[in-house]
């Protein structure tokens, strides 16, 4: 029977680790370019980042220096002029400022101006007119020199702005009035930010306690879905220093941002804004989408070209040793004529010619054994059919020199010798015949013919038949047969034989008052059957030899039945094996499938003997 | 240089503020209801009317008398009058007209006239017939007709109307071939056309009035206007009515009058202004901010309020934004808004009539409120109602305001009224333009 194949052979050994190798260095290569690719644009963020802020301070100061020129020009004004002098006197009349603030502010191009007095009192609003005569708690810092502009906080009458503003002191005599001009921090100002593309500038305007959408502001006014930067902003709130935060705005990667969070303070260094950075990671992430799809095709080439590849080292490699392995199966299941080609000569060449050596001295070896076997086996024939023989010959030369002697000394007696002597002679004959008989029955042992046979029921026919001779000789005969045996395929005839050659030798090897035991068992698929004596058993070199033709312990046997036993069981498919010791009697076991395959199509009939 | 003689023809180029809409009297939705009674009185005319002094004058009506109890009214109309498409008014034109205005009345037509009935005594119903949203005009598919000196020419609205006279006005043709009102056009531009010669009348800004040239006309008319706070809850609990007074009480009027109206208004306590009804003085506006915080601290929760504005008048939302800057002095919660549904709107109501409980009727029609019975035709009854509609906490009355507009010197013939404003039936031009 054929081995089965290996589970995984070395073309898929070979097939794998090819693949493998080719996915590891796609894999590496892709990470490396992944790596080197992600390093580039964090440093590309960070450089644009770093310009945008850089872009942003210089606007701010920009505009921070125009606002400082527009508001020292409001310092000249001639309304300044007025209010500086009406600043002082404690029963000024709002009412003559009302409009002036609005109209000097629409004149600077400024979003937001306030005149207020010494003590903050304000005179004249633009931003909010009707806040005249109220006091203004933030008025800011002024110096008599150029102080830069800065952060300020503005309210006005819907809500409170942010703008960047500066001041100025005006004084007339003992006078001081404030001129507080500035321009709104809206969306058109982040709007005049130049931004590279994949970036974008937003503001929050830190002007509640609680994190609130509304304050923020991009380039096209209120932010939508503002809450993804609360994060952000409350880092900054709570540090007060510059952070970056990565943004998820969608469960899409490609929508992410990298957010660089800046804080904004005003002059008393409050934050009154966060400057908001974000640089989409579109760009990247698409380019790593590109670079995975481009490493999955390359992977995909990769494995199979390892295919290709493996294939035709398999053609090179594998084949040979294939062929090997085929042709070791082929010798082990006895062809030794089995031969493999050799191809090459290399390390598969010398390995395929030393086997073909190896199966060829097998050959030589196994069939000079079997010559010796053959003339031992002629030779044991020989021995055994000449010591077979002889003993017949002996007193049929004896008996023919007496007649011999008895015609030429005693003719009287010649006639009653002569009658002696031919029983003798005929008795003599006949044990020669019947020599030659079973010599003649071992070779001519025939095929078995398959029926149903009750095992139970042979077994008890076989004992039945040796009754009297068990009786004769005092044996106790214990049977143990197994209940609801199954019938099994056998030629009953031959079974018969086989069992009754057991059972006979069992009886010649057991001394009077000795004990016979036989039993059965079966499975599914194989019957046992035992067949035990008490006699003298036997050595393990006895047992070993004890199947073979002509070999026999008793004074007078042939040597053949056993040898007859074994025959008929192997032609069953079976076994027979014996269990011996020294002392302790010996167990002989038939072991033979129970073989339904073997009987004739439709053949159920069970058998007795 | 025209001369004293009225001469006919012209255009008498006007600006307005107001954004009107309608040039129905009897709009409710109106902002400005000085420029709706000003446009309203050239295209439409009311069975009485009234002259400069404030007198009943026939009017459509050529007559009216009374049963002895005051109840049913009858009204000859004046024969050949005809509306602006050339029909001619009848009486049941009439009496659809002021059924209309008036559900409560019973308005039938009779051979020469109509007839009211009211279900209790009316002395004063002349005197209300003479209001403008009592004109007499029929409404056809929202087309208005009218018996007025002039008929529409051109309407846009909200940008401009013209006004073309009438050959068959029933008072015979007016001066003027037409009216040119512009629409929406702030008080700066108004005052640079003037100056420009480019219009002939306009608005005045507050502080305006007292800054005369050669070159215009001032005219300014009583303080005939009533600026006030309106609240939209009906029925204010008793926390509520404490912060109403506190709102009362924290805003500063002087300011607002003198600053941002620029001394052209006068602090409001009452309805009616003080040359009216002559007890104004009793409701002394104050301004106790102390006052104010105590009220509202007696309040556990503060209801956040919105205040509601003309977006169109400037003045408007500066005044706004100064009583929202005083109320949260004392501890209110109150911001202006824009929007068309607020809390509190800041509205400019019209003194419609010469005649006290007219007038105090008129406003509280205009604001929703219910009128007071009065039991009697006195002072006391009229005080009597004014308080009570002051203490039902519907309104805090801010500011009496008159109104203001300058003429070109061009411009003649045009009569005072009975609350001082300037009438344009009778106006001519006197330059040499066409």
């Amino acid at each position: 029977m054929a081995r089965d194949r290996p589970a995984v052979t070395l073309r898929r050994k070979l097939l794998l680790a090819f693949s493998a190798i080719a996915f590891l260095c796609v894999l590496a290569v892709t990470w490396i370019v992944l790596s080197t690719t992600r390093r580039a644009f964090e440093r590309l963020n960070e450089q644009q980042t770093e310009a945008l802020i850089a872009q942003f301070q210089r606007e701010f100061k920009r505009r921070g220096d125009e606002v400082l020129n527009k508001v020292t020009n409001v310092t000249r004004n001639d309304s300044t002029a007025r209010m500086a002098a009406a600043a002082s006197s404690p029963s000024r009349d709002y009412a003559q400022f009302l409009s002036d603030a609005k109209d000097v502010a629409d004149n600077q191009q400024l979003d937001c101006l306030e005149f207020a007095d010494a003590d903050g009192t304000i005179i004249s609003s633009a931003q909010f007119p009707a806040m005249f005569g109220y006091k203004d708690n933030s008025v800011p810092v002024a110096g008599p020199d150029s102080n830069p502009a800065f952060l300020r906080r503005e309210a006005l009458p819907d809500r409170t702005a942010l703008s960047l503003s500066a001041v100025r002191r005006v004084e007339t005599g003992n006078n001081v009035l404030y001129v507080i001009g500035g321009r709104l921090i809206d969306n058109n100002f982040i709007a005049s930010l130049e931004v590279p593309a994949g970036v974008r500038a937003m503001l929050y305007q830190n002007l509640s306690p609680e994190f609130s959408r509304g304050l923020l502001i991009d380039s096209s006014g209120q932010l939508a879905r503002g809450e993804a930067l609360e994060s952000a902003v409350r880092r900054v709130q709570v540090d007060r220093r510059e952070i970056t935060e990565r943004i998820h705005w969608s469960s899409d990667a490609a929508d992410d941002e990298d957010m660089h969070a800046i804080p904004l303070n005003g002059q008393k260094g409050d934050l009154l804004a966060v400057l908001l950075i974000g640089n989409s990671r579109r760009p990247y992430v698409e380019f790593s989408q590109r670079i995975r799809l481009a490493a999955m095709i390359v992977a995909g080439s990769g494995i199979l070209l390892a295919i290709l590849f493996s294939s035709w080292v398999a053609a090179r490699v594998t084949q040979p040793v294939e062929q090997l392995a085929v042709a070791a199966r082929e010798v082990a299941e006895g062809n030794l004529n089995t031969q493999v080609e050799v191809k090459s000569a290399d390390e598969i060449g010398e390995l395929a010619e030393t086997f073909n050596r190896m199966t060829r001295e097998i050959l030589e070896k196994r069939e000079l054994l079997v010559q010796t076997e053959r003339v031992a086996a002629w030779r044991d024939v020989a021995r055994r059919l000449a010591h077979e023989l002889k003993n017949p010959l002996f007193p049929l030369q004896l008996t023919v020199e007496n007649l011999v002697r008895a015609r030429e000394q005693s003719p009287d007696d010649f006639e009653e010798v002569f009658r002696e002597s031919s029983a003798t002679l005929l008795s003599e004959i006949a044990n020669l015949k019947a020599i030659v008989s079973r010599f003649s029955e071992f070779s001519r042992m025939p095929k078995p013919q398959y029926q149903n046979v009750d095992i139970n029921n042979l077994v008890e026919n076989v004992m039945r038949l040796f009754q009297a001779q068990l009786s004769a000789n005092s044996i106790e005969c214990h049977l143990d047969l197994m209940q609801n045996a199954q019938t099994i395929a056998a030629d009953p005839d031959m079974l018969h034989r086989a069992i009754s050659n057991l059972v006979l030798n069992a009886i010649d090897a057991i001394t009077a008052g000795g004990r016979l035991a036989v039993s059965t068992r079966q499975d599914r698929e194989r019957t046992l059957i035992r067949i035990s004596d008490s006699g003298a058993g036997l050595t393990a070199q006895e047992c070993s030899q004890l199947f073979t033709p002509y070999y026999t312990t008793k004074k007078h046997g042939t040597g053949l039945g056993l040898a007859i036993v074994q025959s008929v069981i192997s032609d069953h498919g079976g076994k027979v094996t014996v269990q011996s010791e020294p002392g302790q009697g010996a167990t002989f076991i038939i072991d033979m499938p129970n073989g339904f395959q073997k009987l004739p199509l439709g053949n159920t009939s069970s058998f007795s003997h | 240089m025209g001369g004293t003689r009225p001469r006919y023809g012209g255009t008498l180029r006007v600006n307005m503020q107001a954004a009107l809409l309608s040039v129905d009297p009897a709009d409710t939705n109106s902002t400005d209801p000085v420029a709706l009674d000003e446009i309203s009185c050239l295209l439409f005319d009311t069975l009485v009317t009234l002259d400069g002094r404030g007198a009943l004058v026939p009017g459509l009506a050529s007559s009216w008398r009374s049963d002895s109890g005051y109840q049913r009214w009858s009204f000859s109309l004046r024969s050949n009058v005809r509306l602006s498409d050339g029909t001619v008014l009848t009486p049941q034109i009439v009496a659809a007209s002021l059924r209309s205005v008036n559900p409560d009345w019973r308005v039938a037509p009779s051979d020469d006239g109509v007839t009211i009935e009211v279900s209790s005594p009316a002395r004063r119903l002349p005197m209300q017939l003479a209001l403008t949203r009592n004109s007499i005009v029929q409404r056809d598919n929202g087309r208005l007709l009218g018996t007025g000196a002039f008929a529409v020419s051109l309407w846009q609205p909200g940008k401009q109307l013209i006004l073309k006279e009438r050959e068959d006005y029933w008072r015979g043709r007016p001066f003027l071939d037409e009216i040119d009102v512009a629409l929406s056009r702030n008080m700066r531009d108004q005052m640079m056309s003037l100056d420009l010669g480019k219009v002939d009348l306009i608005e005045l800004a507050p502080g305006q009035s007292q800054r005369t040239t050669e070159k215009r006309t001032i005219v300014s008319s009583r303080p005939n206007q009533l600026i006030c706070l309106v609240f939209q809850n009906n029925t204010p609990n008793e926390d509520e009515r404490k912060l109403r007074e506190a709102l009362a009480l924290s805003t500063d009027r002087r300011a607002l009058a003198n600053v941002i109206l620029q001394g052209d208004a006068t602090p409001a306590g009452s309805i009616l202004p003080n040359w009216q009804s002559g007890y104004a003085f009793l409701f002394a506006p104050a301004y106790e901010l102390r006052s104010a915080r105590e009220l509202r601290d007696e309040v556990h929760f503060v209801t956040p309020w919105t205040l509601g504005y003309d977006v169109t008048d400037p003045s408007a939302r500066l005044l706004a934004e100064r009583i929202a800057l005083n109320a949260q002095d004392a501890g209110l919660r109150l911001q202006t808004s824009m929007s068309s549904t607020t809390d509190i709107r800041l509205e400019r109501i019209l003194i419609s009539s010469p005649d006290g409980y007219i007038a105090l009727l008129d406003v509280a029609r205009q604001l929703g409120l219910i009128m007071p019975k009065v039991p009697g035709n006195s002072t006391e009854n009229l005080y009597q109602a004014e308080k009570e509609l002051l203490e039902s906490r519907r309104m805090i009355p801010i500011l009496h305001v008159p109104a203001n507009h300058a003429l070109a010197p061009s411009v003649h013939g045009w009569t005072s009224q009975w609350d001082g404003r300037a009438g344009l039936v009778d106006a001519w031009l006197g330059t040499g333009r066409p």
